[in-house]
C-alpha cells in the first residue's frame, strides 16, 4: 500500500510531562510513546541525569548528549530543560502540566512535594491530571523511604532468593530488570487511569511500588509459602514447579554457548532420544516416564550436555525443533545483532540521531497490525525547548532569551 | 459489574499457564468483565502444574492457577470442533478484547488466526503472546519460559558465572514480562479504537520484549558501534563496590554504594575501620578496580550481623543496602501487610486463600482480586445461556456432544 498519511496510534493526543529519571521513569514515556502519546522529559543542567553520562558515546564524544545506552533506553521521550531550584522553573513546569493529561515522576516519596510538584499543587494547574508516582516501596507503609537502585530492588521481593545456582548462593541479575519492566507497567497503570479519567472525567495519583510490581513475578513461589510453608529456592535453570526435565541450558561448540532444551511431555522426549540417535542411556526405566525423568533430572542434564556438547547452538536448536523439542540458542549481546528471528521481526534499527550521526537502538518490540509504533531516539539536553515554550505555551522570543540567559530555561 | 476503571471491557481468554493469563489478569483486576475459556476435559495445563495443598494433585487447588485467575469467569469449551468455534466466535462478537497464547500453527489449524476473528468481529483487538512472536523464521518453533528468557541474551549478558551456565531468574519471568508488555499494548489498542479504526492484532514475543527494552537497551548501540561486548561476571555492576549479594549472619544483603556520601555513611557504620580510610575510596569507580578487596572486608563486617540489623542501620543513614529476603520474609512483611498488598479471596474448595494484591494502586478505582479463580467449567450456564442465549436444550446437547 502506498500512502504518506502517517497511521493513527492509539494514545495520540496524549500528553505527558516526564519527571521520570535514570532508567525507569524514562521507560515509562517511552512505552507512551511508541503507542503515539506526546512526551517530554522535564531535566536541568543544574543536575544532570547520570542516564546521560553512562558509557559507551556515540563516536567517542563523552558528554551528556552522546550516551548510546541512553539514546535507545529514553527514545520516544522529548526533553525540555527547565531548572526546578528557581521558582520561575517551577512555574514554567505548572504551565507545561496544565497543559498535559499525565504527570510522571519517579523520585524518592515527597520530593515532587518539595519541589511545589506535588499532586495537590498540580491539580490547581489540571484538575483532571493522571499522576503516577513510581518509588521503591510506594508512598506509604514502614518502608516508603527506602533507598534501593533498580539493580538491588528485587532482594525485598522474594525474587533474589530464587535466582541461582541449584542449592547455591543467591545471585544478582547484574542490571536492573525491574527498571524496564516497572517503565512497562507504569504505562499500563496510566493508562487504566486514563480509561477511568475518559468514563468518570476524573484523574488520580497512582501509588506505583516497584517492590509490589516486581513481587507479581514471585506469585507461584509465594502460593507455594501459602499453601506449604515452603520458601523457595535456588533452582538453577531448572522449572520452578518441576513440570519438565529435562528443564535447563546446555554446552554448545565454541565459546561460551549454550542452548535451552525443555520437554513436558513423552512426544517431546521422545523427539529428544531420536535426535540424540536413540542412545542407550535413553531407554533406562528411570527415564520411561515423566515424573521418573523429573525425579533423575540431574542425572539425566549431565548426559545431554554430553552429548549437546559438540554442535552449532543455533544448528541443533533447529534440529531439536524439527523433532518437537521446546529449543533456542542461549544468545550473547553479539548474537542480538545477528539472530535470525530478531532480524527478521526488525527488533534493532539503525536510526538518525538529530545531532548528525547513526546509532543502533531498539525499534517497536510488539507488532501491531494496524498501528505502526516508531520512536525516535533518545533527546539531546532541551531538544524541544523551542517547540513547548514558543509555540505550546505561547512564550514570546524576548521571554524565552531572557529565561535562556538566566538559566531558568536550562 | 464492577466499578473498576475497566469496566465495561469485555476480554475472553483462550490461555494457558502463565503469559495470556496473567495478562487477562492485570485487565480483571482493575475491572474488565474477564471470562477465561477452557478446553475440556482437563482445561488449563496450570491446574496440573500445582504447587498444591500438601502435594497433593488436584486440579481446583493449583497455586499457579489460582494465584493467575482471581477475577475472571471460567467457561469449558471445545473450540476445536465446529460447534465449539461457533459458539467461541458468538463468544468474541460480545467481546472487546482476545487473549492468547497457543501456537501460531494451532490458532490457524482451527481457523482462530487473526484474519478469521476479525471477521466476527473487526473491533476486537486480539492479544497474541507466544514465546518468540507470529512472525519471522522461530514463529512455529515450540517454545516455553526457558527458552525465550535465554534468547533474549538476558541470562549470558547478566546471571551467573563466567564459564557456567547463564541462569534464569528462579519463576516465570519472561512470560511475565511478555505478559505486562501485552497488557500495556493492548490495553492501548483497546482504548485507542477510535483513534485507530477498529481493532488490530498486538503480537507480543516474550524474548524480544526483553531483548529489547533490556538487554539491547543497555548494550546493542555500543555493541554495533564498536564491536566490543560484555559477560555475565558472577559479581555484579563491575564498575563500582560495594555492588553485590554479600553474605551475613543468618543470609544475604544486597550491598550497593555508589555515591560518595553513601560510602562515607558505610565507612561510619562499620566503624571507620583502619582499611577503609584512602581519600580515594570515596570515588566508586576506584572502589570498583579494588572490589575484591572491598567486598572481602565489607563480609567480615555483615558476617557478625543479621540482614535486617544491616538494613536497617544502613537504611537510617542513606546507605541502600537492602535484605535478600526469602520469600516467607517477602510475605510476611509489615509494610505489606499495611499496605494491603496481602490479601485474601474466598474459594469453595479451599476456604479463604491468601494471594498478592493489585501491582500499583489506584486511589479512585482500586483494583486487585476480588473472587477466587474458577472452578473448572463454572460459569457455563451463566456465560453461553444467559448472556449469549443458548437454549438449555442446545446446551445439553453440547455437553452431551463434550463440547462444553
Amino acid at each position: 500500500m502506498q500512502s504518506t498519511r502517517p497511521v493513527a496510534r492509539p494514545l495520540e493526543g496524549i500528553r505527558v510531562a516526564n519527571f521520570g529519571w535514570v532508567w525507569a521513569g524514562p521507560v515509562v514515556g517511552q512505552t507512551l510513546a511508541f503507542l503515539g502519546a506526546e512526551v517530554y522529559k522535564v531535566e536541568s543542567r543544574a543536575r544532570v541525569d547520570m542516564a546521560r553520562s553512562l558509557p559507551p558515546f556515540a563516536g567517542g564524544v563523552r558528554d551528556a548528549d552522546h550516551s548510546l545506552s541512553q539514546h535507545a533506553c529514553w527514545a520516544g521521550n522529548g526533553s525540555v530543560t527547565v531548572n526546578l531550584k528557581d521558582p520561575r522553573g517551577v512555574a514554567l513546569a505548572h504551565d507545561l502540566i496544565a497543559e498535559c493529561d499525565v504527570v510522571v515522576e519517579n523520585f524518592g516519596p515527597g520530593i515532587m512535594d518539595k519541589l511545589g510538584l506535588g499532586y495537590e499543587d498540580l491539580l490547581a494547574h489540571r484538575p483532571d491530571l493522571v499522576m503516577l508516582s513510581m518509588s521503591a516501596a510506594g508512598q506509604f507503609g514502614p518502608l516508603r523511604g527506602l533507598r534501593t537502585y533498580g539493580l538491588s530492588l528485587a532482594s525485598i521481593t522474594g525474587l533474589d532468593s530464587l535466582t541461582g545456582y541449584l542449592d547455591g548462593p543467591p545471585m544478582p541479575m547484574e542490571n536492573a530488570f525491574a527498571d524496564p519492566y516497572n517503565g512497562i507497567m507504569s504505562a499500563f497503570a496510566i493508562i487504566v487511569a486514563l480509561a477511568h479519567r475518559d468514563r468518570t472525567g476524573k484523574g488520580q495519583h497512582i501509588d506505583y511500588s516497584q517492590q509490589e510490581a516486581v513481587m507479581q513475578m514471585v506469585g507461584p513461589a509465594y502460593m507455594d509459602y501459602v499453601m506449604n510453608g515452603r520458601t523457595g529456592n535456588q533452582l538453577g535453570n531448572r522449572h520452578p514447579l518441576a513440570a519438565a526435565a529435562p528443564h535447563g541450558v546446555f554446552p554448545c561448540a565454541g565459546d561460551d554457548n549454550w542452548i535451552s532444551i525443555a520437554v513436558f511431555d513423552d512426544d517431546a522426549w521422545l523427539g529428544l532420544v531420536r535426535a540424540m540417535g536413540d542412545p542407550a542411556w535413553a531407554g533406562a526405566p528411570e527415564l520411561a516416564t515423566h515424573s521418573a525423568r523429573v525425579e533423575h533430572i540431574g542425572e539425566l542434564h549431565e548426559k545431554i550436555a554430553a552429548w549437546t556438547a559438540a554442535f552449532d547452538h543455533r544448528e541443533l536448536a533447529a534440529r531439536l525443533q524439527s523433532d518437537g523439542v521446546a529449543a533456542a540458542p542461549v544468545n550473547s549481546v553479539a548474537d542480538l545483532l545477528d539472530d535470525p528471528q530478531l532480524t527478521e521481526r526488525g527488533t534493532f534499527i539503525e536510526v538518525s540521531h538529530p545531532l548528525g550521526f547513526e546509532e543502533t537502538i531498539y525499534g517497536a518490540y510488539v507488532k501491531t497490525s494496524a498501528s505502526e509504533a516508531s520512536a525516535p531516539p533518545g533527546p539531546y539536553m532541551g531538544q524541544d525547548n523551542e517547540r513547548v515554550f514558543r509555540g505550546l505555551l505561547g512564550m514570546p522570543e524576548e521571554r524565552y532569551n531572557d529565561l535562556v540567559a538566566e538559566q531558568v530555561i536550562y | 459489574m464492577t466499578d473498576g476503571a475497566l469496566a465495561g471491557i469485555r476480554v475472553i481468554e483462550l490461555g494457558q499457564l502463565v503469559s495470556a493469563p496473567y495478562c487477562a489478569k492485570l485487565f480483571g483486576d482493575f475491572g474488565a468483565d474477564v471470562i477465561k475459556v477452557e478446553l475440556p476435559p482437563e482445561g488449563d495445563a496450570a491446574r496440573r502444574w500445582g504447587p498444591f495443598p500438601g502435594d497433593v494433585p488436584d486440579s481446583e487447588a493449583s497455586g499457579l492457577y489460582q494465584f493467575l485467575n482471581t477475577n475472571k469467569r471460567g467457561v469449558t469449551l471445545d473450540v476445536t470442533v465446529d460447534a465449539g468455534r461457533d459458539l467461541f466466535l458468538r463468544l468474541l462478537a460480545s467481546a472487546d478484547v482476545l487473549v492468547e497464547n497457543n501456537p501460531p500453527a494451532w490458532m490457524r489449524q482451527h481457523e482462530l488466526d487473526y484474519a478469521s476473528v476479525a471477521a466476527a468481529n473487526p473491533n476486537l483487538v486480539m492479544i497474541s503472546i507466544t514465546a518468540f512472536g507470529q512472525t519471522g523464521p522461530y514463529a512455529d518453533w515450540n517454545g516455553c519460559d526457558l527458552n525465550a528468557f535465554h534468547l533474549s541474551a538476558a541470562g549470558h549478558r547478566y546471571c551467573g558465572r563466567p564459564g557456567e551456565p547463564p541462569l534464569q531468574h528462579g519463576t516465570f519471568s519472561a512470560d511475565f514480562y511478555g505478559a505486562v508488555t501485552a497488557a500495556t499494548w493492548g490495553l492501548a489498542a483497546t482504548i485507542g479504537r477510535g483513534r485507530v479504526g477498529g481493532g488490530q492484532q498486538v503480537d507480543v514475543s516474550c524474548a524480544e520484549a526483553i531483548a529489547a527494552t533490556f538487554v539491547g537497551g543497555q548494550n546493542i548501540g555500543g555493541y554495533a558501534q564498536d564491536g566490543i561486548f560484555d559477560r555475565r561476571t558472577g559479581v555484579s555492576m563491575g564498575l563500582a563496590a560495594p555492588a553485590a549479594i554479600i553474605p551475613c549472619k543468618d543470609g544475604h544483603v544486597w550491598m550497593l554504594v555508589l555515591e560518595p556520601g553513601q560510602w562515607d555513611g558505610l565507612v561510619k557504620i562499620m566503624g571507620n575501620p583502619e582499611w577503609a580510610q584512602p581519600e580515594m575510596f570515596r570515588d566508586m569507580f576506584v572502589r570498583g578496580e579494588n572490589k575484591d578487596f572491598i567486598h572481602a572486608m565489607v563480609e567480615e563486617w555483615t558476617m557478625e550481623r543479621t540482614k535486617a540489623e544491616i538494613m536497617d542501620i544502613c537504611q537510617a543513614a542513606d546507605v541502600p543496602a537492602t535484605a535478600v529476603f526469602t520469600v516467607a520474609e517477602a510475605a510476611e512483611h509489615p509494610h505489606l501487610r499495611e499496605r494491603g498488598y496481602l490479601t485474601e479471596v474466598e474459594h469453595p474448595h479451599l476456604g479463604t486463600l491468601a494471594t498478592l494484591g493489585a501491582p500499583f494502586l489506584l486511589p479512585e478505582s482500586p483494583g486487585g482480586p476480588r473472587t477466587a479463580a474458577p472452578l473448572l467449567g463454572r460459569h457455563n450456564d451463566e456465560v453461553f445461556g444467559a448472556e449469549i442465549g443458548v437454549s438449555a436444550g442446545e446446551l445439553d446437547r453440547l455437553r452431551a456432544d463434550g463440547v462444553i
